[in-house]
């Protein structure tokens, strides 16, 4: 192995930019590094160079720990995005200065940097200063320069960033043979994924900090295995699918494929990918000869050379949808690339009706859900417990139980008596025993996992300290948090709380999730909060008028798109409107409609002096007789 | 589009150079008219004064330390204050701009309130039996004071606009900190370095109340051009202030075209 990264960490504050990357790239290998902006890519490439000391973890070069060394004792070549090639020194100077460094004599510079203007074909340009050259040119200049010396890894970042189209496809051919004539392992680091299929013999797929995938670009692309993975390389359509004994069911469809599939979900579920390639068109149903999708309009039809790219809106079909939901569409978008014949015969024309069948199809194996349960001395653990486990079973998810406790001592038998609470036979859930502070361990662990949800019980009332620190989770935590109380052990009816409007549309997305994993049928509650009469002493206390004013029409509008979203997900959803008092709507609404989970946003908090100095959160934490879930802004993961 | 109207763009030239030149022209015609009214001889014979050499020779010799002090640490301050990042940074960036605010005179008495006899360092100053105030030494260190700033303040944009990012390939090629100094940051500077040089040795060369105050004009010891000037022309010896002042613009106006040509030269090919 050529470079050998272990749980690679580094924060930048509290934002963690590498989170626990672990890679292994053998000798002569091209690895390409592909994520979007701002993933942590180029940060993990000036780890391994030595230029940015991480956090956590370690990097071998050859077999040789690194992890302490700086730049200059590790031996590699670094090709930076914009070059930073030394304006005053003229080509050869440049491309001789790792050798000048490591004082090799005048002659042998002379000599190689010759060879490598010959290799990067810039044979003769050695005397030219880097400000003669094009932008391609300094390009391979800056190639030059990082192998002259012969590094041990070759390091790219962004090589090609600054470059126009025509030139970027000439320089990649010419560095994948440079880079297999000289053999040395590489890592290029790119956001292009059409340049990470021509480069890479292995892409790693990076998103905010994580390593989601590595494999060859034909694995990557047939068979992702996880949604950003399948829509970040290329167009993917994603369904949502469901296995019934062993073939692959969409809505009532069933896609028949030789191979019998199973998955984690208890009830089966999986995600069904189609590249737009996978999807043929045609005029009349007869004309199919393979699985029907559904029929649909054409809505934009776009010429690309050799391939046309469609945009479709398929008629809503029984129990099919499109994943991840979008917000307020109807019927199921998708993508659809062809090769149009070139006689222009059958070619598609916006607004057209047509059916569309499926050649081919791949599968991604649901990542379940996972729950983080925390667990200190005053919470009520088996309550919590039996929540949690419900949560996992209904959504086939994982649950990881921490128990915080001061001393070792304590904690230890937290986690046993959770695991007797629970059974020790349960394979969904794991148990931690944590010392310390209950807020930073639940932070901490909430950070450094992939979670979804963080599951919390109530507060004790008789313990101050305990008050404290939920108050602390319930403002801090960056997941969304479930908390349990009530008599409460199952999901069945969710009321979404859109108080003047919020929580927005991802609070809604985020819920519908849950619901769709629960089967819970779901309310948009809106109250409307003028005519409320205001609390405490200094405020105008405005009579509550006896009729409601209506709606106004981008609330009207909000619920009519949640709504929407929600039974495009195949969720029942009504809109109830009421208004007063904010969180006494809601708990009247809540116990009205039986509702067993009642679903907040956090920064209903935000909106306090608007609404009369009340902290709606933690009001209708104190008085809600069922769970509450508070959605934070960025729910990030999917369910 | 339409074109501008044509006298718009010269309406400004026009303002431009009226500006610049009863600003700075003129009076610079004036000092020449003054030095050369009896003519060449006369002009180069008042140069010839030895008290006129000898105020010469202590200002080249005063400029000349502060440039080289200057540079050294100026060069060191404004790298530390762009690519290093620690506690106070704001307030050091800051107070480097006070030499622009505070008098020069104001900065003579400092010298004389921390060196003088009743001064801070009057014990110091009298075991090591050296005379800062009312001498050559404490001029320095007010010539110093008010030149500070602009070697700092021009390289500072120039490393910030050049990045870290040549410093760190130079790391990765395998260049020590020092060979990185050397070879990198120092050519890739050298253009804001050498122009706040300049501007260092012409506020040096002209620095004037602070010298006065913190080393009193003492004819053939402490008496510098810009002070010469002062004492001739209170002694109505016109002709010599003149040429002096002559001199000292031309100097001054040398280095600075001089410079110019230089940067242009070199900037056609890198």
């Amino acid at each position: 192995m050529s470079i050998v990264i272990q749980d690679l960490v580094k924060h930048f504050g509290a934002h963690a930019v590498v989170d626990h990357v672990s890679l292994e790239i053998h000798d002569g290998e091209l690895l390409v590094l592909l994520g979007p902006s701002g993933s942590g890519k180029s940060t993990i490439l000036r780890i391994i160079a030595g230029l940015i000391p991480a956090d956590g973890g370690r990097v071998f070069l050859h077999g040789r720990d690194v992890t302490h060394l700086t730049p200059q004792q590790r031996n590699t070549g670094f090709v930076f995005q914009n070059y930073s090639l030394f304006r005053h020194m003229t080509v050869a100077e440049n491309i001789e200065f790792g050798l000048e460094a490591r004082h090799v004599p005048k002659a042998q510079r002379t000599a190689k940097s010759n060879e490598l203007l010959a290799l990067v074909g810039l044979g003769g340009l050695g005397g030219r200063y880097p400000k003669q050259l094009s932008g391609g040119q300094q390009q391979r200049v800056a190639v030059a320069r990082a192998l002259a010396f012969e590094p041990s890894v070759l390091l790219l970042d962004e090589p090609f960033g600054a470059l126009d189209v025509k030139i970027r496809a000439q320089l990649r051919l010419a560095l994948k043979e440079i880079q297999q004539r000289v053999k040395v392992t590489t890592i290029l680091v790119t956001h292009d994924q059409e340049e990470a299929f021509e480069l890479g013999d292995r892409i790693g797929v990076i998103d905010r900090g994580r390593l989601l995938e590595v494999g060859s670009p034909t694995a990557l692309y047939r068979s992702p295995q996880q949604e950003f993975v399948a829509t970040f390389l290329g167009g993917a359509n994603l369904m949502a699918g469901q296995v019934k004994e062993g073939r692959v069911n969409l809505g009532s469809l069933e896609l028949s494929d030789a191979v019998s599939y199973t998955t984690v979900d208890p009830e089966g579920r999986l995600e069904v990918l189609f590249r737009p390639e996978d999807l043929t068109l045609a005029t009349a149903r007869e004309e199919l000869t393979i699985p029907v999708l559904g029929q649909g309009v054409i809505e934009q039809v776009l010429f690309l050379g050799t391939l046309q790219r469609l945009r479709l809106r398929l008629h809503p079909l029984p129990n099919t949808w499109r994943l991840p939901a979008e917000f307020g569409e109807t019927g199921l978008p998708i993508q659809v690339a062809r090769v149009p014949r070139s006689d222009g015969h059958l070619d598609f024309q916006a607004g057209q009706q047509v059916w569309v069948g499926i050649n081919n199809f791949h599968i991604l194996p649901r990542i379940p859900m996972r729950v983080l349960v925390g667990i200190d001395e005053s919470a009520n653990a088996e309550k919590l417990l039996t929540y949690g486990e419900m949560l996992a079973r209904a959504t086939g998810g994982l649950v990881t139980v921490v128990t915080m406790a001061e001393d070792k001592a304590t904690a230890e038998q937290l986690a046993i008596l959770a695991r007797e609470t629970v059974g020790t036979q349960s394979p969904l859930m794991e148990f931690h025993a944590r010392v310390g502070r209950a807020t930073d361990e639940i932070l901490g662990q909430a950070k450094a996992g992939e979670y979804d949800l963080l599951l919390l019980a109530e507060p004790r009332k008789d313990s101050p300290r305990a008050e404290t620190t939920f108050r602390e989770l319930v403002r801090r935590s960056p997941l969304p948090l479930l908390i349990v109380k009530g008599e409460q052990t199952t999901i069945r009816r969710i009321l979404f709380c859109t108080a003047g409007g919020e929580p927005g549309k991802r609070n809604i997305i985020f819920g519908g999730r849950l619901a769709r994993r629960t089967g819970a049928g779901t309310t948009l509650l809106y109250v409307d909060p003028a005519s409320a009469p205001t609390f405490g002493g200094g405020g105008p206390n405005r009579p509550a008028p006896n009729l409601a004013r209506p709606t106004p029409p981008w609330i009207a509008k909000h619920l009519a798109e949640g709504t929407l979203t929600l039974r495009n997900q195949g969720i029942s959803a009504e809109i109830q409107e009421r208004s007063g008092v904010v969180v006494d709507e809601i708990l009247k609404e809540a116990e009205k409609g039986e509702h067993d989970l009642i679903v907040i946003g956090r920064h209903l908090e935000g909106g306090t002096a608007r609404l009369g100095s009340i902290d709606l959160t933690s009001e209708i934490l104190q008085r809600a007789p069922c769970p509450v879930m508070i959605v934070t802004e960025d729910p990030g993961v999917s369910i | 589009m339409r074109e501008p109207k044509g006298w718009v763009p010269k309406l400004l030239i026009g303002i431009a150079v009226l500006y610049l030149a009863v600003l700075i022209l003129l009076p610079v015609l004036a000092i020449f008219q003054g030095a050369f009214a009896q003519g060449a001889a006369v002009f180069f014979e008042s140069l010839n004064d030895p008290q006129v050499i000898a105020a010469f020779w202590l200002s080249i010799q005063l400029a000349i330390a502060a440039v080289v002090i200057n540079t050294i640490f100026g060069t060191t301050v404004a790298w530390v204050l762009v690519r290093q990042e620690f506690f106070g940074r704001a307030f050091f960036n800051a107070l480097v701009d006070l030499p622009f605010v505070v008098s020069p005179v104001i900065t003579g008495y400092m010298v004389i309130l921390l060196f003088g006899r009743q001064g801070w360092f009057a014990p110091l100053v009298k075991a090591t039996d050296t005379q800062i105030a009312f001498a050559v030494p404490g001029m320095l260190l007010v010539t110093v004071f008010v030149s500070l700033p602009f070697v700092i303040r021009e390289v500072m944009p120039v490393l910030r606009e050049i990045g870290h990012e040549p410093e760190q390939a130079a790391h990765t090629l395998g260049a020590s900190s020092w060979r990185t100094f050397v070879r990198v940051t120092m050519p890739g500077i050298r253009w804001g370095l050498l122009y706040g040089i300049s501007l260092t040795l012409a506020r040096a060369l002209g620095e004037f109340g602070g010298v006065l105050v913190a080393g009193g004009a003492v004819t053939g010891k402490t008496e510098t051009a810009t002070l010469y000037i002062f004492a001739a022309l209170d002694e109505r010896q016109y002709i010599s202030a003149y040429a002096v002042a002559v001199v000292l613009a031309l100097f001054s106006f040398t280095v600075l075209i001089g410079m110019e040509i230089l940067r242009k030269r070199t900037e056609i090919t890198q």
